[in-house]
């Protein structure tokens, strides 16, 4: 009986989860933006390559702020690398940008956090000031114009059906 | 017979949940910070002692002057999260922290900003240091949690915090009050 009634209770919880996820649109923690531009930024990553974020339009770019001290940051990072092997570099560039820590403590960190992925350096703290995040870390989805226009509220699991799907769809809207 | 165990199973269920409530409502002294859990939030103080605070910033390199500035300070670390449908404002001007009936100095992310510019601290350290503390205003969104550290003047005596959180998009909604007595800033183990 009291195995029934939890049965019942958690397909309750997750078939109003899906029709909530589903009226607004958007996976929880999401929040969506009307177009705001993107604050530009250029940044080199400890090889010494260079990313101008101007360079990447046309696509749906994934903007991501972490710095290793940040205890959600180090959670959520290996979900930001599964979404990397789901939905690919020349898909949906992953632009992950490290405030302002030093190059030894980024790289220690992302050897042993996500080694494939890759970080930018905002060695000096100003690129992230521009962009005013409600916290770290910061994730933002950028459109083909170079336009904000959606924003996640901290960490979240993006290698789930519920993202992947969201930004999947998202994506489509280039062609609409 | 059945009808009588779902009496039993349902008092059984109401006094789980009175009890689960009371052990989540509040705790604090213990270990000198304070668990909250209120609707339409939670709020977690957790005191740092200069030790750990110190600790911190000198692991990612801070000038030891900026450490000196922080050390004679009290550290709290703030967790906040959001438990309603609604939006609920985190507006630090409408916090008071009080000994008694006297104002504790709160110190302002502007206050250090402006000594960091004055002491020509690095941009990088200005910047990292800005990033760990609560920001002064912030619309939680339905489910949102963010957190971070405030910074008052460094006191024996026990603290209050009388607290106001704004609620509703435009805050038209009544405001939640949050009273918690009794935290008090970490010192250092002998």
């Amino acid at each position: 009986m009291i195995i029934r009634t939890w049965i019942v209770l958690v397909v309750f919880i997750v078939v109003t989860q899906v029709a909530l996820a589903t009226e607004t649109g958007l996976p929880f923690g999401i929040r969506a933006y009307s177009a705001t531009p993107a604050p530009r930024f250029q940044l080199q990553n400890m090889d010494g390559e260079s990313i101008d974020l101007q360079t990447l339009r046309d696509n749906w770019v994934f903007v991501h702020f972490w710095a290793s001290w940040c205890g959600p940051c180090r959670l959520e990072m290996p979900a930001i690398e599964k979404l990397s092997q789901i939905i690919t570099y020349d898909k949906l560039p992953i632009v992950m940008v490290n405030v302002a820590e030093d190059e030894d403590t980024v790289f220690s960190f992302l050897a042993e956090v996500t080694p494939t992925l890759d970080s930018f350096m905002d060695t000096d703290g100003q690129a992230i000031e521009a962009w005013k995040p409600r916290g770290l870390p910061a994730t933002y989805l950028v459109d083909p114009a170079g336009n904000i226009r959606y924003q996640a509220l901290g960490g979240r699991e993006w290698h789930q059906l519920e993202y992947t799907d969201f930004i999947k769809r998202v994506m489509r809207k280039k062609h609409e | 017979m059945k009808q009588q165990w779902q009496i039993v199973h349902s008092i059984h269920t109401a006094i789980s949940k009175y009890l689960a409530a009371i052990l989540l409502s509040t705790y604090c002294l213990l270990i000198q910070g304070c668990f909250l859990q209120q609707e339409p939030l939670q709020i977690d103080i957790q005191p740092r002692t200069p030790e750990q605070m110190s600790a911190f910033y000198e692991a990612r390199g801070f000038p030891q002057a900026m450490i000196d500035a922080l050390e004679t300070t009290c550290y709290m670390t703030v967790h906040i999260k959001n438990t309603s449908q609604d939006v609920l404002w985190l507006d630090l001007s409408l916090w008071r922290f009080t000994i008694g009936d006297i104002s504790l100095k709160r110190f302002h992310r502007n206050e250090w900003l402006q000594r960091w510019k004055e002491m020509d601290i690095p941009l990088r350290f200005q910047s990292t240091f800005r990033w760990t503390l609560i920001p002064e205003l912030l619309d939680y969104q339905p489910g949102e949690e963010e957190g971070g550290n405030i910074i008052l003047k460094r006191t024996q005596e026990p603290i209050t915090l009388h607290a106001v959180f704004p609620i509703g998009q435009d805050k038209q909604g009544k405001a939640h009050t949050v009273k918690i007595d009794n935290l008090r800033c970490a010192e250092n183990l002998p």
